[in-house]
């Protein structure tokens, strides 16, 4: 969703190695850990020689009484079936799994990097007949094949580290081709090639720099699981017999009957060596996969959390918070209630932050608004606004690291916010449904669309047959422009502007009294977002249901709507009947906007976009947020927050300029013809 | 359904040709690496020359590799040959086993094996997708993360020696037998007591290898889960009003799946490690067990005829994942 990416970076980017890497690996438990327990292994192998007891590979006569003794303080692990001390082998052991384990993932890694750069960089015909290779490669069993190499080749350490690397590069290849892909359409190397820079120097400087840390982390886990398979040749009577390995240990035990002896020294001991070892190696590979390339970690369904949160001390929203959402804007009431013209809708003073790694940062702050049965409102605002952050948190359903932590959303004089989570199941879509943003994901892919209408009117309607349900939606399907039949197809098998409509059949499923449509046109082409637009002005008139459009399009806002709140930086900076909002912006942001916009009944109006960028939530000003690109601004919009002033014909706007008593006129910045005139029906 | 039609073709072409490369693979293994087990066997001393003979006729030792490039039928030569035994099933007979051929010893190993695997796949997949899946829901409580330690524990136990241990506790605490598939002599009163000795010398085996998948699949499920509840159309399901429940059980299960049943499929390859490993420990006589007691006789044959089997098994069970993905998933079959 918008709110999350505005928040966090998009998951889809490519991975890059983040500064500082080594260093927030060693931060992770995991890594930290790993690392530890491999220099354990590390220092042991090395120093074998000074640190065992005994020297293993040194023959000594042997009775039948020295065959599997008990650890005594002579021999601290006990003897094996030879008589020799567990200890001391199990210290050279180390070598090997260790030898083995390096050797054999470098030439893994040299394979499957040289093959996936090949596949990705070179595309066409030699990527997918390597790709097909590799494919091959995947379907034999490793293990089986290692055995019938080694069986008929002889179990040396070097066939051993042959076999085992020359089969364990399959994932390399997978992972580097698709890093390698990826790295190739982006911009820099695609530059690079417009100014006729060779493949050499593309490879070297672009795609190895990109691929080579990701091929790092995935060399940790190849050499746990050469590890792996080195100890299981071994244990299985594969392992070189010159030389003493973990895995043979644990042969000549368990062959000759340490089970049955009860000699648990001998088993143990050398099995447990590997684990620790492959564990360190895998906790390590594991953190650094982690920092390399962190994944969402966040999902909809984790516990809903609501109230504010403890601040941490020196967090960057600390300034702001310190006066407590509710007290800044006390009337936030705007609109008067006249007569029976009762709210349907009142969101009071709502307040949402974001959990970031420096603190919660506020994303929506005090924003309040209503909405009367029937009407249509706009809001609008930039990206970032926090607009699509308010509509999902009226229904609590903000994405996880959201949390709303002041205000009320009272519906129908119920607070949203408040109510349990089985009364706000059945507020949910019956009453207040949501056409989100990109349809292409909101419907799930494995369902039908029809089912997945059905579901949400059997879902309100328990009484309804499975058959009735799926007619009436049908119906729905049929009301917004879709065949019937349609319903049983998959959301894929339609097009982008079916998908919407079938999203807007879905959002009228259980005749809800206000529908939400969040930027419904993002993504479609002109055309068909006014055919989406008029379709969900035609049906809401109908219905008599109440809509809240929310968009950055004030064209679509002009024509559809009856009253605008325009957001900007988390606050509403203005809220007015629509034609007033066109003809008298109060709010120097929503001038602006106005100007940056091209307006056809004025198309010799010069169009000024407005200077600078939206302030970024880690960054808000303390004063006014629009303060920093206000042509207008003055000493007072840098540190204090402008309350939302009421003025006349049910309008509001937050800025000291239409504060009663500022002295300066408004005036609307140069490049905005000035509204002389009213709409004609004023 | 032409594109379901053409989706099953394109799947069951590919299995074909993996399926003819890996014979291919598999006949040139034994003849190009070095230490030849044909080659070296008639030029061993102990082979007494009637026996020789027989060899070098039954391999075509004396005709070319792979073309007869010498004049006459191309086709007559030891490839050729090995096909044509091959599509009579014929792979040879046993060096060690005097008595038996290779494919009726192979055929009884793999049923022993699918008795031992099938059970423990099919525990794993069920007991790894429900963990998986209460792992991911709950992600970041204790629950998460003992779980995600339990996975990289297991991972990183060497299959053998899980095996061993439980053989150890199961024999010394248990008394449970701890080798071969039934007790060896016995007769049974009953047909019951039949599958009782048999459930008895199968349950450590079943044990070990059920907890060997278990970890990798549990670890699977949970990313996968995870990366279908951060999706756009949870937050859709989530906003019709259904429970928890529900979503996890009609909009999270199915999608997760996608991506199970191909990294099972990608999998098949531990499976056999698997299996290999823990009939060793157990001389369970499966098809594993029968590869590495076939390297100990140097009975070439056979470890050519286990290799073969075992490389066929997953490319078959690739393909069966590879349907059951087209059957799930409508996108792949269709439009």
């Amino acid at each position: 969703m918008t709110a999350l990416v505005e928040v966090q970076a998009p998951a889809t980017t490519p991975t890059y190695v983040p500064r500082g890497a080594l260093h927030s690996l060693v931060r992770k438990p995991m890594g930290a850990i790993g690392i530890a327990m491999l220099l354990v292994a590390l220092a042991v192998a090395v120093l074998a020689p000074f640190i065992a007891p005994f020297d293993p590979y040194k023959s000594v006569n042997v009775t039948i009484f020295d065959i599997y003794q008990a650890p005594s303080a002579m021999h601290l692990l006990g003897t094996d079936d030879r008589g020799k001390d567990v200890l001391s082998a199990l210290i050279h052991g180390s070598r090997v799994s260790l030898i083995v384990g390096f050797s054999a993932a470098s030439i893994a890694l040299l394979i499957g990097g040289v093959v996936g750069i090949v596949a990705g960089y070179r595309g066409g015909w030699v990527g997918a007949g390597l790709m097909r290779f590799t494919d091959f490669f995947l379907v034999i069993p490793d293990l089986a094949l290692q055995i019938v190499i080694i069986a008929i080749a002889g179990p040396s350490l070097l066939n051993i580290i042959l076999v085992i690397g020359a089969l364990g590069w399959t994932t390399t290849a997978r992972l580097v081709r698709s890093q390698t892909l990826s790295v190739r359409e982006r911009k820099f190397v695609m530059r690079a090639r417009a100014i006729g820079a060779g493949d050499l120097h593309i490879l070297r400087r672009h795609i190895l720099p990109q691929v080579l840390p990701l091929m790092l982390a995935n060399m940790v886990l190849v050499i746990s699981l050469a590890i792996l398979e080195e100890s299981t040749l071994a244990f299985l009577g594969l392992g070189d017999p010159t030389l003493i390995s973990w895995g043979q240990m644990l042969n000549f035990a368990f062959e000759r009957s340490a089970v049955s002896a009860g000699a648990w020294w001998a088993l143990i001991p050398p099995g447990l060596a590997i684990v620790w070892v492959v564990l360190g190696t895998t906790l390590l590979g594991t953190a650094l996969e982690d920092v390399l390339n962190p994944r969402l970690k966040r999902h909809h369904l984790e516990r809903e959390r609501v109230g504010p949160q403890r601040l941490l001390p020196g967090s960057r929203v600390r300034d702001r918070a310190a006066t407590p959402a509710g007290t800044r804007d006390p009337l936030p009431v705007s609109i008067p209630r006249q007569g029976s013209n009762v709210p349907l809708l009142s969101v009071r003073d709502l307040a949402v932050e974001f959990d970031s790694p420096t603190g919660p940062l506020r994303a929506v702050d005090g924003v309040s608004f209503d909405l009367r049965r029937g009407e249509t409102m706009g809001l609008v605002g930039e990206s970032g606004s926090g607009k699509t952050t308010t509509v999902l948190a009226m229904l609590r359903l903000l994405p996880p690291g959201g949390r709303v932590v002041g205000g009320q959303v009272l519906f129908d004089g119920e607070d949203l916010l408040a109510l349990p989570p089985a009364e706000l199941r059945a507020v949910r879509w019956s009453r207040l449904s949501i056409v989100f943003q990109g349809a292409m994901n909101a419907l799930n892919p494995v369902r039908t669309v029809g089912d997945q209408v059905a579901e949400a009117i059997r879902t309100h309607q328990p009484g309804i047959g499975r058959r009735a349900a799926a007619a009436r939606a049908g119906e729905l399907l049929e009301r917004v422009g879709i065949p019937g039949r349609r319903a049983r197809d998959y959301p894929h098998t339609y097009s982008g502007g079916m998908r919407q409509r079938a999203m807007i059949a879905l959002a009228l499923a259980c005749d809800p009294d206000v529908i939400i449509a969040d930027e419904p046109t993002t993504a479609l082409d002109v055309m068909i977002q006014a055919q989406i637009l008029e379709l969900l002005a035609r049906l809401s008139n109908e219905l008599g249901m109440a809509t809240i459009m929310v968009t950055h399009d004030l064209g679509v806002v002009g024509q559809r709507c009856d009253r605008v709140v325009v957001m900007y930086g988390g606050i509403v900076a203005e809220e007015a009947e629509a034609y007033r909002l066109y003809a008298h912006p109060q709010h120097p942001y929503t001038q602006a906007l106005l100007a940056s916009f091209p307006d056809l009944s004025h198309p010799d109006r010069k169009l000024v976009g407005i200077a600078g960028v939206p302030p970024r939530l880690d960054n808000m000003p303390p004063g006014c947020p629009f303060a920093p690109r206000c042509p207008h601004v003055f000493d007072r919009c840098l540190v204090e927050r402008p309350p939302a002033f009421p003025l006349s014909h049910e309008r509001r706007a937050s800025c000291f300029l239409v504060e009663p008593g500022h002295e300066q006129p408004v005036a609307p910045p140069p490049g905005i013809a000035p509204a002389v005139s009213e709409p004609a029906d004023a | 359904m032409q594109g379901r039609g053409r989706y099953l073709a394109s799947k069951i072409g590919w299995a074909v040709v993996t399926l003819f490369v890996v014979i291919t693979f598999n006949f040139f293994l034994f003849r190009i690496l070095p230490g030849d087990p044909s080659r070296s066997l008639i030029r061993d001393p102990r082979v007494n020359p009637e026996a020789r003979d027989a060899l070098v006729r039954r391999f075509g030792l004396d005709k070319p590799v792979f073309l007869n490039l010498e004049g006459g039928n191309p086709f007559d030569s030891q490839y050729f040959a090995y096909l044509s035994a091959l599509s009579r099933g014929d792979l040879g007979q046993s060096f060690a086993k005097r008595d038996q051929s290779v494919a009726q010893l192979l055929g009884q190993s793999l049923g022993n094996t699918l008795l031992l695997i099938l059970p423990a796949q099919v525990l794993a997949i069920l007991v790894g997708i429900a963990l998986g899946l209460l792992a991911a829901w709950r992600r970041g409580t204790s629950i998460d993360v003992s779980a995600l330690m339990f996975s990289l524990f297991m991972w990183s136990l060497p299959t053998f020696f899980l095996a061993i241990l439980l053989l150890f506790a199961g024999s010394q605490w248990f008394d449970l037998p701890t080798a071969g598939r039934v007790t060896i002599g016995a007769s049974y009163a009953s047909w019951w007591d039949g599958v009782y000795d048999l459930g008895k010398h199968l349950l450590l085996p079943t044990i070990s290898f059920t907890l060997v998948l278990l970890g990798e699949y549990m670890l699977i499920m949970r990313s996968s889960v995870i990366d279908v509840l951060s999706e756009d159309y949870i937050l859709t399901a989530k906003a019709k009003g259904l429970t928890t429940w529900r979503i996890i059980r009609d909009h999270a299960v199915k999608n997760a799946m996608l991506p199970m049943v191909t990294l099972i499929a990608l999998n098949l390859g531990f499976t056999v490690s698997g299996a290999i490993q823990v009939e060793s420990v157990f001389s369970y006589p499966g098809l594993g067990y029968r590869t590495v007691e076939a390297v100990g006789n140097r009975d070439f044959p056979v470890l050519q005829g286990a290799f073969l089997l075992l490389a066929v098994c997953v490319v078959i069970a690739n393909l069966a994942a590879e349907l059951v993905y087209g059957w799930i998933d409508p996108r792949v079959t269709e439009g």
